[in-house]
């Protein structure tokens, strides 16, 4: 049987920090296990930048007031010993990223550049033109392989073997050769990212955003917490999804209506398109709901003009994302204003994480970080810059956790691991040889289209409810699917089919959490529910899976610094 | 046109085939969305990789009609105009091994890629607390070459790597070890130099279909001549690389042009040359790269370039 001392599933940025991390300690046996080979990895589509409180361009920004901006950008539902611990950190993180040789922009004195961003009230974004994921991602894996980590690609998380909140390892798929592996393993960090496909094509996330980890952790007895926080960008292509950068509102683009009017002061007077991302989607749907977009129903958009910026800002700081819209929605920003409209971009809530310094989580040996967990950093509502900062951070200490938890633990499990091994070795085979059923296409895209109507920016009870009833109705739909592919060699129907099957999982605790959650806070609006009500929901949401019942649970926000008051921007 | 037509290459592990498919016509689609809508909608045993589907993470690029393009980003109706027929066939990239379908294999590019130390080796004016000062004309130097999203299509176009024995690096191989020579955080040149010379850098062809494929825009060629350059500055010249680049040195002084049925014998001497290069020459000509029967004729203006010679040694005096 495969056996590695620490396993982290996931090769973005979480993934490969904590792998590296991990590492450090040579006597130890990391190995990466990744669905798609790491640097395909969605880090690598964040365009705008880190935050972190270096003070390059302004020097009366601070780790604290980095921290304030968090805690009122997540509409107090942040916990705020996690946020502390990670906006003091982040500086000394991005000195180690220029050490391990990112590519950041510099500032007139050989600095890391940095740039304002949405929520913020200091210019504290650390970035590389546009493509500041990317050349993190791609660092932190030449670092992995400096250091020698194992790469497993093209292996697929299918479960995690827990007994009695011990886990002895995991079950894997080693795609292109078709076998499944039991891997034994000391501990584990979970680092697969977020699952914004639940909402398919309406959406900025890559295909195969499924959240396969976070849905192993929620069926080996790890609560998912506050899923009903799902963060829309406000400036998604209009026709593809595809994200514009907020790098492009911290530029200084305008966003206009049909009348050409810049409708944010309306919402937001004094940050204007700098206001947070809930505050300014919802401000754009509004002016669609009011007529005064461009275009009628889901083919609705309103403008976004940047070309008052000049081309040679534009060609400086915005390359890529000029290159985007050119591509994707054929308007050439420097002379035309872009169609733009908001789009499902990052699931605020993930695997139930108990201690922000270690990233463990209940479950002895399993550690999570990144979008697929929940620190709870981000609270109800992420700023734009801190997920890449997330990711690597934390990343970076739950590779740590790891370690640690490794350098503790014996290996356990064996008949355990192998009869789960043969159970998903004959899922497998059942599943190749089935040739009818139900059309897995068409449930994931009434799940997709099921979620965006009913459980999207705006909520109401009766819709969600309906939602809910369709969801559930399509995990049973699922189970008489068939995924029509015989084949054992990278065999992507079967991994298509388990990837839906986590997504409807989720789904399904989403629009629980939200129809539980019977306020408005962040990115979770409802309309029959304007307020924030504090005296009964400033807690985080817990969802249970226990065999096919969810059980809905709370727990505390830690409170230290910033008692809540009214979000204003 | 109401339709278009797909040929698509399938590979189950052992035999090969071309499949036929075909859409309805939709103005402004991908070859990606061809592609997921045949795997959606007509079926589901056909297999390629995509992720972002927006040209950054580098996982889908394939062949259409024999020419590599990430499949995300190009449009149907380019290709049609281009290739004038709404027939177009699509085959996996070139210069990798095939798992199935269109996917290919990474892992044995990343064991190369690792011969060039592809990770920063920090000089010694930075350190893991306070990082580096780089001042932004430093910065610029990697900006173009770190856009790489190590898509492959460089590598499936590369005439070179298409007839070597596989130690040619890739294109993308060298413009790594490019990106960390000119980095001046690094302080490891001969971890970059070292191995491209001793892995094909003299080797190049020049065909240029590397930069003319490559979906970011990175300047391949002037990478590997900048690589040349250094690596002879470093002392490299008594190789077949130095070798050929004075014996390239000598054909334009004495006619203005290069002759480049000549120059393997320079390189190499003629024994080599008849035993080793012939072979691959045969290759060559078989796939139409090199024409056998051009023999280079003084160019007008030679003296011109002559006197280019003669100021630029001057100068060196
Ligand atoms: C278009 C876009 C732009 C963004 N821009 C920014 C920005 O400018 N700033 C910012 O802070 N944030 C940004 N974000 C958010 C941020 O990029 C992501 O939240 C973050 O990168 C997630 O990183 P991660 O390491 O958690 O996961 P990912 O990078 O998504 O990696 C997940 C990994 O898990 C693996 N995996 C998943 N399932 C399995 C399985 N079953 N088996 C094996 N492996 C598996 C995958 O192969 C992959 O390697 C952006 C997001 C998007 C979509
Ligand atoms: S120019 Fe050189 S590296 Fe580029 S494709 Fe031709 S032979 Fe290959
Ligand atoms: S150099 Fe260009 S073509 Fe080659 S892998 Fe990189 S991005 Fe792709
Ligand atoms: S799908 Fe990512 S580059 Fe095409």
């Amino acid at each position: 049987m495969l056996t590695y001392d620490v396993v982290v599933v996931g090769a973005g940025g979480a993934g490969m920090m904590a792998a590296l991390s991990a590492s450090e300690n040579k006597n130890l046996n990391v190995a990466c296990l990744s669905k798609i080979f790491p640097t395909r990895s969605h880090t690598g589509a964040a365009q705008g930048g880190i935050n972190a409180a270096m003070g390059n361009r302004d020097n009366t920004d601070s780790p604290e007031r980095h921290f304030k901006d968090t805690v009122k950008g997540s509409d107090f539902l942040a916990d705020q010993d996690a946020v502390e611990f990670f906006t003091k950190r982040m500086p000394e993180i991005i000195q180690e990223l220029d050490y391990y040789g990112v590519p950041f922009s510099r500032d007139e004195n050989g600095k890391v550049a940095q740039r304002p961003f949405g929520g913020a009230s200091s210019p504290r974004t650390c970035y590389s033109a546009d493509k500041t994921g990317h050349v993190i991602l791609h660092s932190v894996y030449e670092q992995c392989l400096k250091n020698n980590v194992t790469f497993l690609d093209e292996w697929f998380l299918l479960s995690l073997v827990v007994e009695e909140d011990e886990c002895h390892g995991l079950v894997a798929m080693d795609i292109k050769s078709g076998e499944i592996h039991g891997i034994k393993a000391k501990s584990i960090v979970i680092a697969s990212g977020g699952f914004g496909r639940i909402y398919w094509n309406r959406t900025t996330n890559a295909f195969n955003m499924t959240g396969d980890g976070t849905a192993a952790c929620f069926e080996a007895g790890i609560p998912v917490k506050d899923p009903e926080f799902v963060q829309f960008h406000p400036t998604g292509l209009a026709s593809t999804g595809i994200l514009l950068s907020e790098a492009c509102r911290g530029e200084g683009g305008y966003l206009l209506n049909k009348d050409g009017e810049r409708f944010m002061k309306k919402y937001a007077p004094d940050k204007m398109e700098l206001a947070p991302r809930d505050l300014v989607s919802r401000s754009i749907e509004m002016e669609i709901k009011a007529g005064r977009g461009f275009g009628e129903g889901l083919e609705a958009y309103v403008l976004m003009d940047l070309r008052h910026l000049g081309e040679e800002k534009i060609m400086e700081r915005l390359p890529q994302v000029r290159e985007l819209a050119l591509d994707f929605e054929g308007t050439d920003l420097m002379k035309e204003p872009v169609p733009i409209r908001p789009s499902c971009h990052y699931m605020m809530g993930g695997i139930h994480v108990i201690n922000p310094e270690t990233l463990e989580t209940p479950v002895k040996g399993i550690h999570a970080a990144g979008e697929c967990a929940c620190v709870s950093l981000h609270g109800a509502n992420r700023l734009g810059g801190n997920s890449v900062a997330d990711v690597v951070l934390f990343g970076k200490y739950a590779g740590i956790g790891a370690r640690k938890t490794a350098e503790q633990r014996s290996f356990s499990g064996d008949t355990l691991l192998t009869e789960k091994a043969t159970e998903w070795h004959d899922k497998f085979h059942t599943m190749r040889q089935k040739e009818a059923g139900k059309s897995l296409v068409e449930i994931r895209n009434t799940m997709a289209g099921t979620m965006w109507d009913n459980v999207g920016i705006f909520r109401k009870k009766d819709e969600m409810v309906h939602a809910l009833e369709t969801i559930e109705q399509l995990i049973e739909d699922y189970k008489e699917t068939f995924i029509g592919d015989a084949a054992i060699r990278y065999n992507m129907a079967f991994v298509n089919y388990v990837e839906i099957g986590n997504l409807l999982t989720l789904a399904k605790a989403v629009a629980m959490g939200a129809i539980a959650r019977e306020e408005s806070r962040g990115s979770h609006s409802r309309e029959d529910f304007p307020e924030r009500r504090d005296d009964e929901f400033l807690k985080h949401t817990l969802i249970y899976k226990e065999g096919d019942d969810y059980r809905l649970d709370h727990c505390p926000v830690s409170i230290t610094s910033y008692t809540p008051e009214e979000r204003v921007y | 046109m109401d339709k278009f037509i797909f040929h698509i290459q399938r590979f189950d592990g052992e035999k090969k085939w071309l499949q036929r498919y075909e859409l309805p016509y939709e103005p402004g689609k991908t070859v990606l969305w061809a592609l997921t809508t045949i795997k959606d909608d007509l079926d589901p045993t056909l297999n390629f990789t995509s992720a972002c589907r927006h040209a950054i993470c580098g996982s889908c690029g394939i062949k259409v009609n024999g020419h590599s393009f990430l499949s995300c980003k190009t449009s149907l109706d380019e290709l049609v105009a281009r290739f004038k027929t709404t027939a177009l066939t699509f085959e996996p990239m070139g210069n990798f091994d095939v798992v199935r379908d269109l996917v290919i294999d990474w892992k044995p590019k990343m064991e190369k890629m690792k011969k060039v130390n592809p990770w920063l080796s920090p000089a010694s004016h930075g350190s893991k607390s306070d990082g580096f000062i780089q001042s932004k004309e430093e910065a610029d130097a990697i900006a173009k070459p770190t856009d790489c999203i190590l898509c492959g299509a460089c590598a499936s176009e590369c005439n070179q790597l298409d007839v070597n024995d596989g130690s040619y690096l890739d294109p993308f191989i060298f413009n790594k070890a490019y990106r960390f020579l000119v980095d001046s955080r690094d302080n490891a040149p001969d971890a970059r130099l070292k191995p491209v010379v001793e892995n094909g850098l003299w080797k190049c062809l020049h065909c240029n279909e590397c930069v003319t494929q490559c979906p970011k825009g990175i300047p391949l060629t002037d990478q590997i001549a900048y690589l040349r350059q250094r690596s002879m500055e470093n002392g490299e010249r008594n190789n077949q690389g130095a070798r050929h680049a004075y014996a390239f040195h000598d054909d334009v002084r004495s006619k203005g042009r290069l002759n480049e049925m000549m120059l393997p014998v320079k390189t190499d001497g003629v024994v080599k040359t008849v035993t080793k290069k012939i072979p691959f020459a045969y290759r060559m000509i078989a796939k139409g790269k090199i024409n056998p029967f051009h023999f280079p004729k003084k160019i007008d203006g030679i003296e011109g370039v002559r006197k280019i010679y003669s100021e630029n040694e001057k100068e060196r005096v």
